[in-house]
């Protein structure tokens, strides 16, 4: 879309925030600030999203390939398999959520296994999940 | 659901009071408060049963269809009650409502406390930062005198029951609960946590009514940075006073984007005013605990908001807002605690 979809949300929050919000009074006021950071959010998000889904994604079935083969599990290994065809934000949404289901099966599994040969393993899966923080911060988190 | 009307309001009150003789609604209108539940502003004046004129400002609470907080007026009302007269400071509350029919929501009114301050933002501000060692004083110093109050003093049969035994895990299985209730997703590092805290629990020093919020921008400050009010009592329960102390250090309420919790003061000076003004010891271990609880807590809450707009059970704009918000952060919150960030 022209003009660029990041560049108008931001524009719209500025002239929402600077132009109009000084209008307002109360909550009115706090419903239009919260608009406002919510189309910043937006305007951040939307040209990365589809990216950092991807290589959420990508980094999870990697460690699901090595999860299979260390934990001799077939499902796993097949679950490693394949790639995101379907780009839109909703399929890759579906997609993360499901791997993170699964990441979250295999962490668990791990936990309790209390291998000491699992525990590369496990300081990979940390790493996937620190990284996914990492990449989905927003601008304006405190922290 | 449509805002509260001052003719709704003005029948209401005049067919629920009907001691109160002649009465009038001005100023009726909504504030910025909360998440959880509406919050609104106005002026009553009637004449009593001597034939005086009344003026009082009121605050009124309503109960939305849907919320980020399984509570309700009923459970906040007799929080307030409980604590009022016990050296905490609350506004007095007036009057409640449960019929959700009259006002569209389950109502309850108290008195408002006017002319003083309650954002968490305003302290970033370069003229409050001299105030805010004193302020830290006042909040983390009221936290502690709340903790000291002994429950058997209060009125808590609105409350789930406790025991310094059990609380811990009777608070992680009722947010873990409510985290399934509120499913949006997968949430690794929540689990994770989860199955940290499962491991183990603290056992209380002493059970304490628990504020279940109190962080900055939940209190009322005057000029000159004196703690006049302790609001938002809907998460109000018994159990261990560590919760309170974790909920006031975790990281996504560092509103300054820096160190300061609760956009006050460095972590360990808010441990050291609490326990000089609970006579408590906030054991290290404990408090982790209770640290990384308050990220399942929050992110239960956080989720709980983005449920009620992903099955279009409510839109107000804070729900997703907060969601978007906090989500992520609180992730990174606990992935601090659990040292793997």
């Amino acid at each position: 879309m022209k003009p660029d979809v990041s560049m108008a949300a931001h524009e719209l929050a500025r002239r929402l925030r600077e132009d109009l919000l000084p209008e307002l009074a109360g909550f009115h006021a706090n419903v239009a600030a919260m608009g406002a950071a919510m189309l910043e959010m937006i305007g951040d998000e939307w040209d990365g999203a589809a990216a950092r889904l991807v290589a959420e994604n990508r980094a999870m079935r990697a460690l699901f390939g090595r999860a299979g083969a260390l934990l001799d599990d077939k499902d796993l290994t097949q679950a490693s398999q394949g790639e995101d065809e379907d780009l839109r934000i909703s399929a890759l949404t579906a997609a993360n959520d499901a791997l993170r289901a699964r990441l979250t099966d295999v962490q668990t599994h791990v936990e309790h296994a209390d291998r000491k040969e699992l525990a590369s393993l496990e300081t990979a899966i940390w790493d996937v999940l620190r990284d996914s923080v990492a990449s989905r911060q927003i601008r304006s988190a405190n922290f | 659901m449509a805002d509260i009307t001052t003719p709704q309001l003005t029948d209401y009150l005049t067919n629920r009071l009907p001691e109160w003789h002649d009465l009038t609604v001005a100023g009726l209108h909504r504030l910025p408060m909360g998440a959880s539940r509406e919050t609104y502003r106005c002026d009553l004046s009637y004449t009593d049963e001597h034939g005086a004129r009344q003026e009082l400002p009121v605050i009124l609470r309503r109960d939305p269809p849907a919320s980020n907080v399984d509570s309700d007026r009923a459970h906040e009302f007799a929080a307030y009650r409980a604590i009022y007269g016990h050296g905490i400071p609350v506004p007095r509350m007036l009057l409640l409502e449960e019929d959700p029919e009259p006002l569209g929501g389950a109502i309850s009114l108290a008195e408002d406390l006017r002319g003083f301050h309650n954002s968490e933002y305003q302290f970033q501000k370069p003229e409050w930062a001299p105030l805010l060692p004193h302020i830290a004083r006042e909040m983390w110093g009221t936290m502690g005198r709340l903790a000291a109050v002994p429950v058997e003093d209060l009125d808590l049969s609105f409350t789930r029951p406790a025991t310094r035994e059990g609380t811990a895990a009777a608070e992680l299985a009722y947010w873990v609960a409510s985290l399934d209730k509120h499913d949006i997703g997968a949430e690794p590092i929540i689990r994770a946590a989860i199955r940290k805290l499962e491991r183990w629990q603290p056992v209380a020093q002493k059970l304490a009514l628990v504020h279940g919020d109190f962080r900055a921008g939940n209190f009322l400050y005057d000029d000159a940075g004196n703690l006049k009010a302790v609001l938002d009592w809907e998460m109000a329960h018994c159990g261990d006073p560590l919760e309170d102390l974790a909920w006031s250090l975790t990281r996504t309420f560092c509103f300054g984007k820096d160190d300061l919790r609760s956009g006050l003061a460095p972590r360990e000076e808010a441990i050291r005013i609490w326990e000089e003004a609970s006579g408590l010891t906030a054991d290290p271990k404990a408090l982790w605990w209770w640290e990384l609880f308050i990220c399942v807590k929050a992110q239960a809450i956080w989720n709980a908001a983005a449920h009620v707009w992903q099955t279009g059970a409510g839109r107000e704009i804070i729900h997703a807002y907060a969601a978007w918000w906090l989500r992520n952060a609180q992730d990174k919150a606990a992935l601090e605690l659990m040292e793997v960030l």
